[in-house]
């Protein structure tokens, strides 16, 4: 698109008024000047994005240490006790956040999501939950009448459980009716990738029916809390590691965009420089075939 | 024929349990794994432990090896942890389940926890009056359980101090 408007206004005047070399010259020096202007403070801006991404990037870490092993202790449960024949009606959360620069995080979540739909033996009507404004504006593209809620504001920091425990509680009063329970989720692979994963949260309908969950000894009347509070454990450990990947793939991303801006200002100001030495030349040949002429 | 085996094999037996018993249960050597995390921080994470006493809604209970698997539900009050090393330590925990597995593992999820040693009783005294002058004051329902619970919650923190 640049390049396509730049040629555009360098071919007009070239053809339109048969304005002398040097001047079409300058045009164009002037014009590289001011793109290479703004190239310099886009690359300022990504550069100090990049830097705040690299030490929200430490405590995300951190917290996502702890949320993990959160995750872990809340699942060995589920582990324990496989769900057997539940419906077919998957209430999906999709988790990512409000804010892009960060290069394929939500579209992942989104496309993982949309893949599961076609792949698992979902009803076609299946409920989703969306944490995130932006995959909520992907999702709603294709899957717009199975969103039943949707959440933004989460993710701008380090989520809190309270985050998490406000989802699960909002999702669990809003009355959605399903069988079972899919997080999808960014799983943080290393500092520099990351994967779309779904983990599967049993509802307390599906943990009663289970034959390894009967093997427990408990109180029946528990089962309702601790499905609920597993809910929130897993979203949140699901925020957490979500949030994790967003801030290293924005990180990533910056650099790249940090060091794509180096190479175009690298290329530009060689563009420049020959360009000015191009038009002092021609000046130069003006100048003394003048004086030789007298 | 059978009693004889069993009177045969529990002779054999007892020398080793006295032998390894400080605490005189048949098991006593053998230790849980044990996992009590924080949303924000795991205190313990596959830990091996002697013996996990927790403040369960039903009542509090002590943990061993080898316990039946088993889910509960646990109130506000202190976990207390005896490690390998036969030392223990102390939890105030803010509620929230422990889950005792079939392969010898107690995961306990509790949403906020810190040793005992941390607490002001102080600081405890004041937000104790606080939560239950909002309790008792005339918010809104919601507000008034928020309080009632956090009340409770400071009581078990001073009961435990």
């Amino acid at each position: 698109m640049l390049a396509r408007t730049a040629f555009a206004r360098v071919a007009q005047p070239a053809v339109a008024r048969a304005a002398p070399a040097g001047a079409r010259n300058m045009a164009t020096l002037r014009e590289i000047e001011m793109r290479l202007k703004s190239v310099r403070n886009i690359e300022k801006i990504t550069k100090s994005m990049k830097l705040i991404a690299s030490t929200k990037l430490n405590k995300a870490q951190r917290a996502l240490q702890a949320g993990k092993e959160y995750g872990l202790a809340n699942s060995e449960v589920f582990q324990h006790a496989p769900a057997e024949n539940v419906g077919k009606r998957k209430l999906f959360i999709v988790i990512s956040s409000d804010k892009g620069m960060c290069g394929g995080i939500h579209s992942s979540v989104s496309k993982a999501t949309r893949r599961a739909f076609k792949e698992q033996d979902v009803d076609a009507d299946s409920p989703i939950a969306v944490v995130g404004d932006k995959s909520k504006g992907q999702l709603s593209r294709t899957l717009a009448e199975n969103l039943v809620i949707t959440f933004n504001q989460i993710g701008r920091d380090v989520p809190t459980f309270a985050d998490a425990a406000g989802v699960a509680d909002l999702i669990i009063k809003s009355g959605v009716q399903y069988d079972s329970i899919a997080i999808v989720y960014n799983k943080f692979v290393s500092a520099i990738s990351y994967e779309s994963d779904i983990v599967e949260v049993e509802t307390a309908e599906a943990l009663k029916e289970s034959p390894g969950f009967k093997a427990y000894e408990m109180e029946e009347e528990v089962t309702n809390d601790l499905a609920e509070f597993a809910l929130a454990n897993a979203i949140y450990a699901a925020l957490v590691e979500g949030h994790a990947c967003e801030i290293s793939a924005r990180r990533n991303a910056m650099d790249n965009a940090s060091k794509n801006a180096g190479d175009m200002i690298a290329n530009l100001q060689l563009k420049y420089n020959r360009g000015r030495q191009a038009a002092i030349t021609n000046e130069l040949v003006d100048i003394i075939t003048g004086a030789s002429a007298l | 024929m059978s009693a004889l085996r069993l009177a045969s094999s529990l002779t054999r037996r007892a020398p080793r349990a006295f032998s390894a018993g400080r605490r005189g249960y048949a098991e006593a050597s053998d230790k849980i794994k044990l996992s009590l995390v924080l949303p924000h921080q795991a205190i313990f994470s596959s830990t091996d432990v002697i013996q996990v006493n927790l403040p369960a809604a039903t009542g509090d209970m002590g943990i061993l090896a080898n316990h039946v698997p088993s889910i509960e539900a646990l109130r506000p009050g202190v976990v207390e942890v005896i490690d390998s090393a036969n030392t223990s330590k102390k939890f105030f925990v803010a509620g929230g389940f422990a889950t005792v597995h079939p392969n010898n593992k107690l995961t306990v999820n509790v949403v906020e926890a810190a040793p005992l040693e941390s607490f002001s009783a102080e600081a405890v005294r004041a937000n104790l009056q606080e939560a239950q002058r909002v309790a008792n004051g005339n918010g809104s329902e919601e507000d008034k359980l928020e309080a009632r619970i956090e009340a409770e919650v400071y009581e078990a923190i001073q009961h435990a101090l």
